[in-house]
Parts: C-alpha cells; sequence; structure tokens
C-alpha cells in the first residue's frame, strides 16, 4: 500500500474512509431489514437443533451398549422379576420406540433419570457438581484472558525484546504438557516443597462447616452465607488448579490473538489511521477492534478445553465437581447418570458457543447471516 | 506410516498459503540443509526403536512388585519404584509400544478417515444431489462431534464400550477425526475452484480419478503438517484417560496409569514416579512436532 499525502484527499481515500466509517455499526443508522434485525434468531435455532441431537445420540449410546446396563451395573444380581422391575423403572422396557418416548418426556419435565449406582435423582447430582466446576473454569477463563491479553500486547508491540521471544516460544508451545503433568509438578513445587498451597483433598478444609448451599456455587454461597473463612478456603483451595489450567491453556489463546493482531496490524485500515496522523491509542483501539471478534470464537473453543481439562485437575485436586462425578460413574458402570452428563456438557459447551457467536456477530456486524457485503 | 507422504507432495502448491508461509518469519521455510534434515529425523526415529526395542530393554519385570514401596533412585531401580513397589524404570520403557502404537494408529484412521470426509463433504457440500446430502451431513457431524471437548467425548465412548486399547484407539480417532476433517475440507474448498480442475474435469477423466489425481495432492498438505498435533494430542489424551482411571487397566504399564498412581507421591515430595513417564510423554508429543518439522519447515505462530 503506498502512502498518500494527507492534505491531497482523493476519490480513493475518502471511499476507504466511507468504507471504515461503515464497518462501524455504531457509527451508522441505517434503516435495517426484518430479516437483518432478527440475525440472531438463526444460530439460536442452530444451537436448539443440535441439543436435540445430542438428546438423540445420548439415548441411543444406552442403546448400543453391548449387554444389559441394569445387569452389568448391579454385577448380574438381580434376576427374573426384580430385574424386570428395575429395567421398568429405568424406562428400558418395550420397542426402543417407546424407550425415546419415555426418555423425552422424563427430559421434557426435566428429569435426567435416577443413577443405577447411587439411587440419587441424576438431576439433583448434577445441580450440585455443576455450578462446582463452572466456578473453576470462570476463574480459568478470566485469569487466561487477561494473561493472554497482557503477553500477547506485550510481544506484539516489543517484537524484538528477548522476553517477548521467550513468550513466543511459549505460545509456540501450545498443547505440548497436558494440564495433569502440569499440575503435578505445581502439587509437587507448591505443596510438597514450598507449602503454599492446601492439600489436594476437597475445595472446604476439614475444620470448617459449609455453609447452606442457596446457589450451590460454593464461593457465592459463602458470601451469601456472610462467612469469610468459608470463603477464603474455597479461594485458597482454588488458586491452585486455576494457575494449572491458565498455564496450560493460555498458549493457545496468546498464539490466536497474536495472529490476529497481526493481521489487523497489516490491516489497510490501520496504515490508513496511522498515514493520516491518528493518535497511538486511537490506532490501537482500532487494531484491537479488529482483532477481538476471532479472540472471542477462541475463548469459546477455550470454554471447552478447560471443561475437560476441569475433569482431570478435579481428580487431581479432589475438588468434586461434574468430572468427578463422570468418573465415579464410570467406575461403577453407571450409564444414565453418564448419559446425562454428556448431553449437560453438550448442552452447555453449544449453548456457551452460541454465546461467543452472537458476540463475534455483534462486535462484527459483517458476520451476521442476511446483512448486506456479507462477503466482504 | 503416513507421515512420511510430505515429500510426494510439496511442488503443486503455488497458490495460497503455500508462498505466503514463506514470508512470515525468518525461520520458517525451508529446512536448513541436509544434517539438519537428519538431525530432526533422530528423536522420532529413537521413539520408534524404544517402541520396539523397550519392552526388552527392562530389569525387572514391569507388572509385578519387585520392590520395597516408593524407593528413590538406586543402582538397583535406576527411576526408583512406586507406591505398589513397581519398578518405574521398567514400566516405562514397556509403556513405549503400547502408548506409540495407540497413538500411531490414532493419526494413521484419524487422518485417513477425516481426508475422506473433507474430499467429499469440501467437494460435494453445494450439490443438490443425494451425495450433496450425505455432504452436507459429514460436515455437520463434523461440527457436532468437535463441539464437545475431547476429553470428555472420549471418556464417556470408552466407559460406555469397554475399557481396551482398541476401543480407546477408536474413540480417541473418532474424536480426533473432526480436527483434521476441517482443515481438509477447507483446502478443499480453495483446490476445487483451481483451474486444473476444471481442466482435467473437461478432459474427461472420471470423478474418482480427479479426487485421488488433482483434488487430493493439491489439498493434503495442511492435513498431514497436522498429523504432529494429532499425534501429540493421541499421546495426551490416551494418557489422560488412564491418569483419570478408564484407560488401559492397571496393571499393565501405562503413563497414564502411572501418572495417576505417582501423583499421591509427589504431593508429598517424592517426584521419580511421576517425572519419569511424565519425561516420556513430553518426549513423545516432542518429536513427532520435530519430524513433521522436518518435512515441512518450522510451523509459524
Amino acid at each position: 500500500m503506498t502512502v498518500r499525502e494527507p492534505d491531497i484527499v482523493d476519490d480513493a481515500t475518502r471511499a476507504e474512509a466511507e468504507r471504515l466509517a461503515a464497518l462501524d455499526t455504531s457509527l451508522t443508522t441505517r434503516r435495517r431489514s426484518v430479516r437483518e434485525r432478527l440475525w440472531f434468531l438463526r444460530p439460536a435455532g442452530l444451537t436448539v437443533a443440535n441439543v436435540l441431537v445430542f438428546v438423540l445420540v445420548s439415548f441411543f449410546l444406552v442403546q448400543l451398549i453391548p449387554g444389559d446396563p441394569v445387569v452389568s451395573a448391579t454385577g448380574g444380581r438381580l434376576s427374573g422379576a426384580e430385574l424386570e422391575q428395575a429395567r421398568e423403572s429405568y424406562g428400558l422396557t418395550g420397542s426402543w420406540i417407546q424407550q425415546l418416548g419415555t426418555y423425552l418426556t422424563q427430559l421434557a419435565h426435566l428429569d435426567f433419570g435416577t443413577s443405577i449406582a447411587t439411587g440419587r435423582p441424576v438431576a439433583q447430582d448434577l445441580a450440585t457438581r455443576v455450578p462446582a466446576t463452572l466456578e473453576l473454569v470462570f476463574w480459568g477463563l478470566l485469569l487466561a484472558s487477561a494473561v493472554s491479553l497482557v503477553t500477547a500486547h506485550f510481544i506484539v508491540t516489543h517484537r524484538r525484546n528477548r522476553f517477548a521471544k521467550l513468550l513466543t516460544a511459549y505460545a509456540r508451545s501450545a498443547g505440548a504438557l497436558p494440564e495433569y503433568v502440569i499440575g503435578i509438578a505445581f502439587l509437587f513445587v507448591f505443596y510438597a516443597e514450598l507449602h503454599w498451597a492446601p492439600a489436594p483433598s476437597g475445595r472446604l478444609d476439614p475444620l470448617l462447616i459449609a455453609p447452606p448451599t442457596v446457589t450451590n456455587f460454593p464461593m457465592v454461597d459463602a458470601l451469601i452465607a456472610g462467612d469469610p473463612a468459608a470463603f477464603a478456603s474455597y479461594a485458597q483451595h482454588l488458586v491452585l488448579p486455576v494457575v494449572v489450567m491458565v498455564v496450560a491453556h493460555s498458549p493457545l489463546l496468546i498464539k490466536m490473538l497474536i495472529v490476529n493482531l497481526d493481521q489487523a496490524i497489516d490491516d489497510p485500515a490501520t496504515r490508513f489511521r496511522v498515514a493520516s496522523g491518528a493518535s497511538r491509542r486511537t490506532v490501537l483501539a482500532s487494531i484491537y477492534r479488529r482483532a477481538l471478534p476471532s479472540a472471542v470464537a477462541t475463548l469459546g473453543m477455550l470454554f471447552g478445553l478447560f471443561l475437560g481439562g476441569a475433569v482431570v485437575l478435579e481428580s487431581l485436586f479432589g475438588l468434586g465437581g461434574l468430572g468427578q462425578y463422570a468418573v465415579d460413574a464410570v467406575n461403577a458402570s453407571d450409564v444414565f447418570a453418564l448419559r446425562s452428563f454428556l448431553l449437560v456438557t453438550a448442552a452447555m459447551c453449544l449453548v456457551i458457543y452460541l454465546v461467543t457467536d452472537i458476540v463475534t456477530m455483534l462486535l462484527d456486524s459483517r458476520r451476521r447471516a442476511g446483512v448486506a457485503g456479507k462477503d466482504a | 506410516m503416513a507421515l512420511d507422504t510430505p515429500t510426494a507432495l510439496p511442488e503443486p502448491t503455488t497458490t495460497g498459503a503455500g508462498s505466503t508461509r514463506s514470508t512470515q518469519d525468518g525461520r520458517v521455510g525451508r529446512p536448513a540443509g541436509r544434517t539438519g534434515f537428519v538431525l530432526r529425523l533422530v528423536p522420532f526415529a529413537v521413539l520408534v526403536v524404544l517402541a520396539v526395542v523397550g519392552p526388552y530393554l527392562v530389569n525387572h519385570p514391569a507388572t509385578s512388585v519387585v520392590g520395597g514401596q516408593s524407593e528413590a533412585p538406586s543402582g538397583e531401580f535406576w527411576f526408583g519404584t512406586d507406591a505398589n513397589g513397581l519398578d518405574v524404570y521398567s514400566r516405562v520403557m514397556t509403556a513405549f509400544r503400547l502408548d506409540i502404537v495407540i497413538a500411531i494408529c490414532i493419526t494413521v484412521i484419524a487422518t485417513v478417515v477425516a481426508i475422506v470426509i473433507g474430499l467429499v463433504s469440501g467437494m460435494y457440500q453445494g450439490d443438490r444431489t443425494v451425495l450433496g446430502f450425505v455432504a452436507r451431513l459429514l460436515g455437520r457431524a463434523v461440527d457436532l462431534v468437535q463441539s464437545i471437548p475431547v476429553m470428555i467425548a472420549g471418556l464417556v465412548i470408552v466407559s460406555f464400550f469397554g475399557r481396551n486399547a482398541v476401543v480407546i484407539t477408536l474413540a480417541l480417532a473418532i474424536v480426533l477425526i473432526p480436527f483434521q476433517a476441517r482443515l481438509m475440507r477447507t483446502e478443499v474448498l480453495r483446490t476445487r475452484s483451481d483451474g486444473y480442475v476444471d481442466a482435467a474435469r473437461m478432459s474427461g477423466e472420471s470423478e474418482l480419478r480427479l479426487l485421488l489425481g488433482h483434488v487430493l495432492p493439491n489439498s493434503a498438505r495442511t492435513t498431514i503438517e497436522n498429523t504432529s498435533t494429532i499425534f501429540g494430542m493421541a499421546i495426551i489424551f490416551c494418557a489422560a484417560l488412564g491418569f483419570l482411571g478408564v484407560g488401559i487397566p492397571t496393571p499393565t504399564a501405562e503413563w497414564g496409569t502411572m501418572l495417576a498412581a505417582g501423583a499421591p507421591d509427589a504431593a508429598v515430595g517424592r517426584w521419580w514416579p511421576v517425572l519419569f513417564p511424565a519425561a516420556a510423554l513430553g518426549l513423545s508429543v516432542w518429536s513427532a512436532s520435530v519430524l513433521v518439522a522436518a518435512f515441512v519447515g518450522r510451523s509459524r505462530v
């Protein structure tokens, strides 16, 4: 791109400026058609359809298991009428169409069935387990975004710096060391050697009494109960797992941010701003505005990674969330609990993807369906 | 293995990604000279040799109790013993074969299936025929499988169909297919509209020859490059399943189960039961990325 004399504004420059202005939807007050106003319906509908597919998948997974799930979970102790009764109570009698009907009716009432292993309703178990895991994932995502943003900014603005090169190498190592190896290493250093971290067993110090559950989010409940000791204990037990997650997964986010920021820096729009003498702050703001949509999409992907990582870290740190529930269910051959686990995880991920999709489309209106000039 | 195919591919890709790749960074581009190329083959060669001879390098039986609990490394037990009194050195060495074979199988299956899916869904997704419908269905299926975390999908499949090497291999191959299939589809979509494909079609070549002779060689490059990532993920997720206790059942030597068994030891300051399997894991992941880098040049950030 050639740099023009700033005071000679020719038609091409003016056209470029108008194009840039058109990209900032907040600045334009163009009338929109109904289809453009309801752009969010399509992704939302798609998400609902995908969740329904997972309902079917989770149903047929149980159908496909070799052998009878009730027999294998009870170790073959039941027989005859008792077995029939047990099968009846788990909705395993009749043709598969009837079974599917039973399953869908149950789901419509938000009833995830009963766990074979514990006899408790699965929905009740999940209601206490999911918030605990989400707390871990939330703090992990928040810290990872903050760390990645700072790191990527530093790398992009200090290309020749030695430290930046070191950080680039770290970003390049994305996914080389799994979170369980980092987790064990951190346990060794910060718990066994330095005694900084609390013992990796549970969320709460054994001497403390858990505050009454209101939201099932441990830290929120401690706050509601006004119990600073419990809150501090909950937070302390979360520090190490969260740090492990951030160390293990932020290289991916840093990597994506660097690529996107580099693209945004090379964008003609940035050169135009630099050439027309905009302040450094304006230029940076414009760069971030351009790089942000893809970063948000990566964040959605990271949610899935963190959820998978939480499963592993919970069993290492004994945090007792959704992941440990799933592992216990596997060991007890509890297919009904696992089926609901799959469904709930898939639904959570799909909803998060929908949210990131919508946020991306809000940030960059060109990505919406039915917007003119989508190929731009 | 499928990993050595890139040698046949590089020359025709002159458009798009091929030309921008070398301008990104000083170190990007052709590997530096012949010795550099050979040096980069060494780690993976060592890995393959260890996979072949590893089980014979042991000095104790890998699956039986041979010493006291959690003994530090010594002349008798080179890497120490774990909490059950099993010899860590023998188990790490024995596990090379199992873990590497599983990872290679996962990589090959996932890549081959993904290339087929990518070709079909990329070429025909716009068609209004049965094939077009199948192509769109495959595309959707790939997106759906990728929407659940690998770890969770693997855990569920393995727990439903049994804890053995075959199920683990197939389960992880299925959940890793989307990563490769998406890359392939993107490349096929790009290649599909190239002139030589139209030329071949007009010259009356059959659709199959068109796919295998023109589209495949010109679109497989990024997918083949990505095999190192897939191999690394296969190693990591296979060990993660073992770590969760749903992998290859104990007492078979496997790095993931060794890490799980060693974690309580590490928490009280005994580092040897986890350091060595973790190092073996890291070596495997690293050597695969070096191997592919030898053929295609260093990957950019």
